[in-house]
C-alpha cells in the first residue's frame, strides 16, 4: 500500500463520519446544486455542525455563512465543494489551508469535458497531494451515510434512503438517483451510497478497501464505466471477499466489442475487452450483473438470508404451473431439486390434503391458507437434504396473503437456511410483499428469478472455499537471453517476431518447441529433413509474411528427401511470385506431428489488467465457436487446468467415443510457462502458439507454430 | 486609455452588475470565488463590459477571464 492509499483509508473515514462540514460555494437557491446540497445536508438531520461558505450570503436557512472556508473559526472535518469548476482549485486550496483533509467535489467540468477540464483536474490532484487531502469526485452526485449517528446526505439526490447493509458505489451520478428510487419502492436500505464521478483521486479500489472494514456493510454493489486499474480492482475485490466475506457485485457498462478487428493475432482478436473483464471478474470472485434488477435480486439474497450449505432446493407452491416453471429455471441454473427424506414425506402427507403433491415441488393446492404453508415450509426446512426453500404464492379468493407472509417471516426465523419468496401478481399481493420486504425475506416478482440469486450465493461460498491460496509469480528473474533478444529486436524497431524468432524465446521458457532447422538451399532442405525424421513440414520464414499459408509458404506431409528439395523450390517460387519484395530469411524444416490434437494458447496484454492468457481449441472451434477461456496472468497449474475444463470442447481432450485421453497436464504446463513469460516481459503485446499439438496422455505437446508481437512503451 | 482608469471602470461595472459595494471589489478579486457571481451574472458582466467600453469581445475567451486584473488586460486589447 503506498502513502496515498494509506491516506485515503484514513481520510475516507472522515468522509463518512464527519463531525463538521463546510459546504463551499453554497447558496440559497432551491433547485440548484449548491442550494439543494446544503438543504439535503440540513434536512437529512446531520448530527454534526454545518458551515455554509458563500462569497455573498450572510446566512443560509438561518445558518451563519462564511465568505471563505479559512474564515470558519472551528475545525472542519469535511469540505463539500459545489463551486463551478473554474474556481474549484481555489476552494480546494483553502481546504488545504484550513486543514480539511476529506473533500467531496461535486462540480462538473473536468476530465469529462476535454483538455481544459483535464488540466483543471490535474490542478486539483496537485493541491490534494500538497496538503494530504483525499477527495471524491469531481463530477459526482455526492455521498450518503445512513448511519443514524451520522445521517449524512452530502448529495443532490432527491431522497435519503433507509438504513441497511448494502453499500452502493457508482461512477454515474444519474444512475444513483434511479437506484435510490428503485430501492425505496422495494424497501431496500443502504449503509453507504457513493457517487465517485471521475474518480480523479479516490477510486472504487479505495472505497472497496474502506468498506471491507465497515461493520454495517454486508454486500458491495459497484457500477463502473471504465476500469483504470484492473489488477488493483481484482486484488481489492478478492481481499474484500476473502477477508470480510462481503460479496462484490459489479455492473460494468460497455459490453460491446471494439478494436478486436485490428488485432494482429488470434488471441488479440478473440480477447476483447469484455471477455477479459469477464474472466478477470470471475478470477477475483466478482459477481458481474447485467442490470440493476439482477444486481439487487442477488444483493438482497446475500444481505437478508444465510448462505446455503449446498444447492439443493425445495419449492413450495399453491399453483402447479409456476412450480414447474421454477423447477425448470432451477435446473437450468444448475440447482438441484432436493429429494425429501422419509420423515419429511410423512410429515407432508399428514399435514396436506390428499390432492396435494408431497414431492418436490410441493403443491399445497390453490385453496391453501397460512397453516398449510407453515406445515410444508417447516417440514422441508427440517430435512437435511434441503439447503434452501423457494415459496411461491398466487392470490386465490381464499388465500390469506398477509397471514402467509407473516408466517413465512416467523418460520424463517427458526431455521438457519435461506428462504426466498415470490408472491405472484402485483396489486392483491402488495401488502404481503411489503411484510416480507420489511422483515428481510427476499421477494421476487417472478418465481424463476429466485434461482439465479440462490445459485450465485452458493457459488460465492464455493469460491471462498476454493480460493484459500493465492497465485504467486514464479519469483525467478526474467530469462536474460530472452531479455537481450527482445531488447535487440526493439532497438532495431522490430515488433513482429516470426515463428523462428519466437521459437527461441519459447524454448528459453522450456515450452516444447518441435525440432526445427532453417535452411537456405534445396539440397540442405533434403538433408536436414532426413536428419529430423519424416514426415516434416516446411515453412517460409520472413518478417514480411504473417499469413504463410495464403502465399503458398507452407508444405505439409513431406516424406522423402526429394520431396523436401521440391518443397523448397515450390515455396521459394510461390512466395517470390506472390510477395515479390519480401525478405526471406530461409525455409524452416520441422518435424510434423501427425497424430495430435490442435489447441491454441496465447497472450494478449490488456492496458488495464496486464497480460491475459488464452486457451482454446484449434480450427473451427476457435474460428467459428470462439470456444476459448481466459485468465489474467499469473496463472498457476490449478487455474490452467480450470481454463482447459471451462471450454465447451474440453471433453475432446478427455477421450470421447473410444478416443484416448490427451495430455492435459502438458497443456497446463505450457500455459503456466507461457504465463511466466508474459509476466516477465511486459513488452509482449500479443503472442500466439497456434497450434499447440497435443499428443496422447503422457506423450506431451509441441509448439507447431508461434508468433510474437512486441511493443516498445514499457 | 491607461490601465488604472480601465480598472476603475471595470470595478464600477462589477459592483453594479453583482449589486455589491464597489469597496468590496479588490484588485485581485475573482468574480465567482470572491464576489459570488453565478453563471448568469458572469454573462451579464461580459455584456456590461462591452457596453461600458463600447467594444465587442470574443465571448468564449471572455468567459475564461475571472478576475479584475485579467479583465483589465483582456479589455485593454480591444481599446
Amino acid at each position: 500500500m503506498n502513502k496515498r492509499d494509506e491516506l485515503h483509508r484514513k481520510n475516507l473515514h472522515t468522509v463518512f463520519h464527519p463531525e463538521s462540514i463546510a459546504i463551499i460555494g453554497a447558496n440559497k437557491v432551491k433547485g440548484t446544486v449548491p442550494g439543494d446540497i446544503f438543504l439535503n445536508i440540513l434536512q437529512a438531520g446531520f448530527q454534526g455542525i454545518i458551515y455554509p461558505v458563500s462569497p455573498r450570503e450572510k446566512a443560509i436557512s438561518g445558518v451563519k455563512a462564511y465568505k471563505y472556508a479559512i474564515d470558519i473559526p472551528d475545525e472542519v472535518d469535511l469540505g463539500v465543494i459545489v463551486f463551478p469548476s473554474s474556481v474549484c482549485r481555489l476552494a480546494l486550496e483553502q481546504c488545504g489551508q484550513k486543514g480539511i483533509k476529506s473533500v467531496i467535489i461535486i462540480s462538473a467540468g473536468f476530465r469529462e469535458v476535454g483538455e481544459n477540464g483535464m488540466a483543471r483536474e490535474n490542478e486539483l490532484l496537485e493541491i490534494a497531494e500538497k496538503y494530504g487531502i483525499s477527495f471524491i469526485g469531481p463530477n459526482c452526485l455526492g455521498v450518503i451515510n445512513t448511519d443514524p449517528a451520522v445521517r449524512l446526505n452530502a448529495s443532490f439526490a432527491r431522497k435519503f434512503p433507509a438504513d441497511g447493509n448494502i453499500a452502493f458505489l457508482s461512477q454515474s451520478g444519474a444512475l444513483c438517483t434511479a437506484v435510490l428510487d428503485y430501492a425505496q419502492a422495494k424497501n431496500i436500505g443502504f449503509s453507504k451510497f457513493v457517487s465517485f464521478g471521475n474518480k480523479a483521486d479516490v477510486s472504487e479500489i479505495d472505497l472497496l478497501y474502506y468498506l471491507m472494514d465497515d461493520p454495517v456493510t454486508k454486500v458491495i454493489l459497484l457500477y463502473l464505466e471504465e476500469i483504470t486499474d484492473g489488477l488493483g480492482l481484482m486484488k481489492a475485490a478478492r481481499e474484500v471477499i476473502m477477508k470480510s466475506g462481503k460479496p462484490v457485485l459489479v455492473m460494468k457498462s460497455g459490453r460491446t466489442e471494439e478494436g478486436a478487428s485490428a488485432a494482429a493475432s488470434h488471441t488479440g482478436s478473440l480477447a476483447g475487452k469484455d471477455e477479459i473483464c469477464d474472466a478477470a471478474f470471475k478470477q477475483a470472485g466478482i459477481i458481474r450483473c447485467d442490470n440493476i434488477e439482477q444486481m439487487f435480486n442477488i444483493a438482497i439474497a446475500f444481505v437478508y438470508q444465510p448462505m446455503p450449505e449446498s444447492n439443493r432446493v425445495a419449492i413450495i407452491t399453491n399453483a402447479g404451473g409456476p412450480g414447474v416453471l421454477t423447477t425448470d429455471a432451477a435446473i437450468r441454473e444448475g440447482l438441484q431439486l432436493a429429494r425429501f427424506n422419509e420423515e419429511t414425506t410423512l410429515s407432508l402427507k399428514r399435514s396436506l390434503p390428499t390432492t396435494a403433491n408431497i414431492n418436490n415441488p410441493v403443491d399445497v393446492i390453490g385453496d391453501a391458507r397460512a397453516d398449510r404453508y407453515v406445515a410444508a415450509i417447516s417440514a422441508v426446512f427440517k430435512d437435511d437434504n434441503v439447503d434452501g426453500v423457494f415459496v411461491i404464492l398466487t392470490p386465490q379468493s381464499m388465500t390469506d396473503i398477509d397471514s402467509i407472509a407473516k408466517e413465512i417471516v416467523h418460520v424463517a426465523s427458526q431455521f438457519d437456511k435461506p428462504i426466498y419468496t415470490s408472491f405472484m401478481g402485483q396489486a392483491d399481493v402488495a401488502s404481503g410483499i411489503t411484510i416480507l420486504e420489511h422483515n428481510n425475506i427476499p421477494h421476487y416478482i417472478l418465481p424463476e428469478s429466485m434461482c439465479k440469486p440462490f445459485n450465485t450465493v452458493f457459488k460465492i461460498k464455493q469460491f471462498m472455499l476454493d480460493q484459500q491460496h493465492e497465485v504467486q509469480v514464479s519469483g525467478h528473474p526474467p530469462n536474460n537471453a530472452v531479455k537481450k533478444y527482445i531488447d535487440r529486436a526493439l532497438a532495431k524497431g522490430k515488433t513482429y517476431l516470426n515463428e523462428y524468432d519466437a521459437s527461441h524465446i519459447l524454448e528459453a521458457y522450456r515450452l516444447p518447441v518441435a525440432e526445427k532447422i532453417l535452411v537456405t538451399s534445396a539440397k540442405d532442405a533434403g538433408k536436414m529433413a532426413a536428419g529430423i525424421g519424416f514426415p516434416v513440414v516446411m515453412k517460409v520464414i520472413s518478417d514480411d509474411i504473417i499469413h504463410k499459408f495464403d502465399v503458398g509458404g507452407v508444405v505439409l506431409n513431406i516424406s522423402t528427401e526429394a520431396e523436401a528439395e521440391e518443397a523448397f523450390r515450390n515455396i521459394s517460387e510461390s512466395v517470390g511470385e506472390r510477395v515479390p519484395g519480401a525478405i526471406i530469411k530461409g525455409i524452416q524444416v520441422s518435424r510434423q506431428i501427425t497424430h495430435g490434437m490442435e489447441v491454441i494458447i496465447g497472450v494478449k496484454k490488456d492496458p488495464s489488467f496486464g497480460p491475459v492468457i488464452m486457451f482454446g481449441f484449434g480450427g473451427i472451434y476457435v474460428e467459428i465457436f470462439r470456444d476459448v477461456s481466459f485468465r489474467v496472468a499469473p496463472v498457476d497449474r490449478q487455474n490452467a487446468l480450470k481454463m482447459i475444463r471451462e471450454t465447451k470442447s474440453s471433453e475432446l481432450l478427455t477421450g470421447v467415443r473410444g478416443a484416448r485421453q490427451r495430455d492435459i497436464d502438458a497443456i497446463a504446463d505450457s500455459i503456466v510457462k507461457l504465463s511466466a513469460l508474459a509476466v516477465d516481459f511486459p513488452q509482449i503485446r500479443e503472442l500466439d502458439i497456434n497450434p499447440l499439438i497435443v499428443l496422447e496422455k503422457g506423450e506431451g505437446c509441441f509448439v507447431a507454430d508461434a508468433r510474437i508481437i512486441l511493443e516498445d512503451n514499457c | 486609455m491607461n490601465k488604472e482608469l480601465i480598472k476603475q471602470r471595470i470595478k464600477k461595472v462589477v459592483a453594479e452588475v453583482l449589486k455589491i459595494d464597489e469597496s468590496e471589489v479588490s484588485d485581485d478579486a475573482n468574480f465567482i470565488f470572491d464576489l459570488g457571481a453565478d453563471s448568469m451574472q458572469s454573462m451579464l458582466l461580459i455584456a456590461a463590459f462591452e457596453e461600458e467600453f463600447d467594444i465587442e469581445m470574443d465571448v468564449g475567451k471572455a468567459q475564461e477571464i475571472q478576475t479584475i486584473g485579467g479583465s483589465v488586460d483582456f479589455i485593454s486589447e480591444y481599446l
